[in-house]
């Protein structure tokens, strides 16, 4: 297996940047996913590293070699197609065995290798059948197979399940990260879906009209987003964000005025803002709170809402607000076991003032700050 | 169970199929009811549809006559060549301007697809200086090689390869095929029938023609079936029994070939088209 690093990477088509000064450093045996908003060039990067796309500038090393004029086959890389690219007049044999005949591989050593990887994937009854009489996860597995028999440093998977059902997605997710457990390979997924994402990836790379915004661990991403965009990226619900002002800092926060003149506070550091700067409140919807009107006595009042739209998900509940002053609903999760407002509803949003971000004007994150007698801010229970 | 209105439009549908079918197969019919009869009968003022005496006397003559096997060999050889070097540049032109990207490639397929603005006839004498000059006139290469272009069938297998997904070539590309190894072992196989179809097509057409033999053969040996037919006559005129015992001989391979493979004819169109069919 190997290591993959990315050296100032840029991608130009015609004159329009795809990619820009792309750096990263991916450990061996690391399964890295990037993930992004369509268009953000997560596809372009893995194909550059698969020698499908040429590099504008920039080195790509793969094993500690410079590869950027090496052929893909020759890179030591087995790439998983979104559609997966199976070759519809060969049977699976033939499709799994394809690249090793092209290598000239003696055919005892094809029929052993496909063996093995059909074993490792439970698909040895179906090695005599032509794609077209295979299921969706059927061929997902074919797809596979074909990257393993090849015995690749690096294996690419390019938004491998996007084509399955809700059901076999999650079946297949479990077991890709059983296979990358017992490959012990270097695997980069790429992925538009954010669970994916956080429930594959040691690593997480985020990309955005083809920079990096934040490379980390999914907690890492999730805690302690680099930025507002990060922030809202992942998360279901997604974050809501609430356009403030800065008014002041108390204690070791800081004071925002939000529309509608509701003041609140923010456990982060805004020593390089000055009073009167735009900034953006972020709160997760499971941070948030729903009281009823006058019920709360904090000092610092609640964020007065309508309830637009109650959804019961069984485990959870998703309550939609419309906040006094912005145009943009709130989403709030809320437990199944507790009887949510009725839509119409007038209601008080309230949350714990560690548990939200606070943004710039710029969309970076300040850096969070704890409050005087507060404890750790992850750990103060609200 | 049809309404009324759809039985009678069906069977206005069927009746017109059988009258154009009836067209069609009526010059067939009649130049092999010519075929059947003495000669003296096809220039009897008496008209009859079928012969008064069968006989095979035109069949025997014209079979005996020398050169009509000749004739047919050299057909053979010519539509088997021009099909599978025509087959062979066109595949490989329309990968090359379907799959690959360099310099100059739109200008290249515009200039391809600008021969299908030049008839064949606007290309007889440049083609044949050019025969000349190589010394090709009266041989085979002479018959062959002009007839091994066809923008048309570049651009039905440019058109059906831009429909493959790209996601194969690159999915080869990666398991280590170079682009002809792409195009033999992934290209090629998924176009079987529109492959089929353009070749058939080819040697009908290559089989078929008159006029470039007509140019370029000076010689009986030389002469395909359709120029060869234009040689059934002797001191009393055209023997039109023997005119229409060589044309049906002549036609026969052909149309045999096409009873052979009609269905992989029509799979390659419906596939060019799109139709599930």
């Amino acid at each position: 297996m190997a290591s993959v690093a990315l050296r100032g990477i840029k991608k130009q088509y015609d004159g329009n940047a795809v990619l820009d000064s792309i750096d990263l450093d991916i450990a061996d045996g690391e399964l890295v996913v990037f993930v992004g908003p369509s268009g953000c060039g997560k596809s372009t990067l893995l194909r550059i590293i698969a020698g499908l796309e040429d590099i504008s500038e920039g080195v790509l090393e793969i094993g500690g070699r410079p590869s950027n004029t090496i052929a893909p086959s020759a890179r030591g890389i087995a790439m998983v197609f979104q559609s997966y690219a199976l070759y519809p007049h060969m049977s699976v044999f033939e499709n799994m065995g394809f690249a090793l005949k092209l290598a000239k591989v003696s055919k005892d050593e094809i029929r052993e290798r496909v063996a093995r990887a059909a074993r490792i994937l439970q698909i040895e009854h179906l090695l005599d059948r032509k794609p077209a009489a295979l299921s969706g996860g059927q061929r997902q597995r074919v797809a596979i197979g074909r990257a393993i028999v090849r015995k690749p440093e690096v294996f690419l998977f390019d938004e491998p399940l996007s084509n399955l059902d809700a059901a076999l997605r999650g079946q297949t997710r479990v077991e890709l990260a059983r296979l990358h457990r017992e490959l012990g390979a270097t695997m980069i997924y790429v992925t538009h879906d954010q669970v994916e994402a956080m429930t594959l990836g040691q690593k997480i790379v985020v990309l955005n009209a083809g920079r990096i915004e934040q490379v980390g661990t999914p907690s890492d991403l999730y805690e302690r987003p680099a930025n507002r965009f990060v922030a809202g990226f992942l998360g279901s619900p997604r974050m809501n964000f609430f356009a403030a002002k800065l008014v002041g800092e108390q204690g070791r926060g800081a004071v925002i005025e939000l529309a509608a003149g509701v003041r609140v506070q923010v456990a982060a550091d805004v020593k390089r803002a000055i009073k009167g700067d735009r900034v953006t409140l972020g709160v997760r919807p499971e941070h948030l709170q729903i009281m009823r009107p006058g019920a709360n006595a904090d000092q610092h009042a609640g964020i007065q809402a309508s309830v637009a739209l109650v959804e019961y998900l069984g485990d959870v509940i998703l309550v939609y607000a419309h906040v006094d002053g912005a145009s943009e609903m709130v989403a709030v999760k809320c437990d199944a076991d507790i009887a949510p407002p009725s839509a119409g509803s007038r209601v008080e949003l309230v949350f714990p003032a560690t548990r939200a971000f606070l943004f710039d004007g710029r969309g970076c994150v300040f850096a969070p700050a704890w409050l005087e007698g507060a404890s750790a801010p992850l750990a103060q229970a609200l | 169970m049809k309404q009324p209105s759809q039985l009678a439009w069906t069977v206005v549908g069927v009746v017109c199929s059988v009258l154009l079918a009836g067209l069609w197969l009526f010059p067939l019919l009649w130049a092999l009811s010519t075929s059947l009869r003495p000669e003296h009968e096809t220039v009897s003022a008496v008209f009859h549809w079928l012969p008064r005496v069968w006989t095979l006397d035109a069949f025997r003559t014209t079979l005996g006559a020398g050169n009509l096997t000749r004739w047919l060999f050299n057909s053979a050889l010519v539509a088997s060549l021009v099909t599978m070097i025509t087959m062979a540049v066109s595949l490989g032109a329309a990968y090359a301007f379907s799959q690959l990207r360099f310099r100059g490639r739109a200008l290249l397929f515009g200039a391809a697809m600008l021969a299908f603005l030049l008839p064949f006839e606007a290309l007889l004498v440049p083609l044949f200086r050019t025969m000349n000059v190589l010394g090709l006139i009266n041989s085979y290469a002479g018959l062959v090689l002009p007839q091994v272009v066809s923008p048309v069938v570049i651009y039905v297998f440019k058109q059906f390869f831009d429909a493959i997904p790209g996601d194969f070539r690159e999915a080869a590309v990666m398991d280590g095929a170079g682009p002809l190894r792409v195009l033999w072992s992934v290209y090629l196989p998924i176009s079987g029938n529109i492959v089929w179809a353009m070749a058939i097509v080819t040697f009908i057409g290559a089989w078929n023609n008159f006029l470039w033999p007509f140019i370029i053969v000076t010689s009986n040996e030389m002469m395909t079936i359709p120029l060869g037919l234009t040689q059934t006559y002797d001191a009393f005129g055209v023997r039109y029994a023997q005119l229409m015992a060589a044309a049906l001989l002549g036609a026969l391979p052909v149309g045999l070939a096409y009873a052979l493979f009609q269905r992989r004819v029509t799979q390659g169109f419906l596939a060019a088209s799109g139709l599930k069919g």
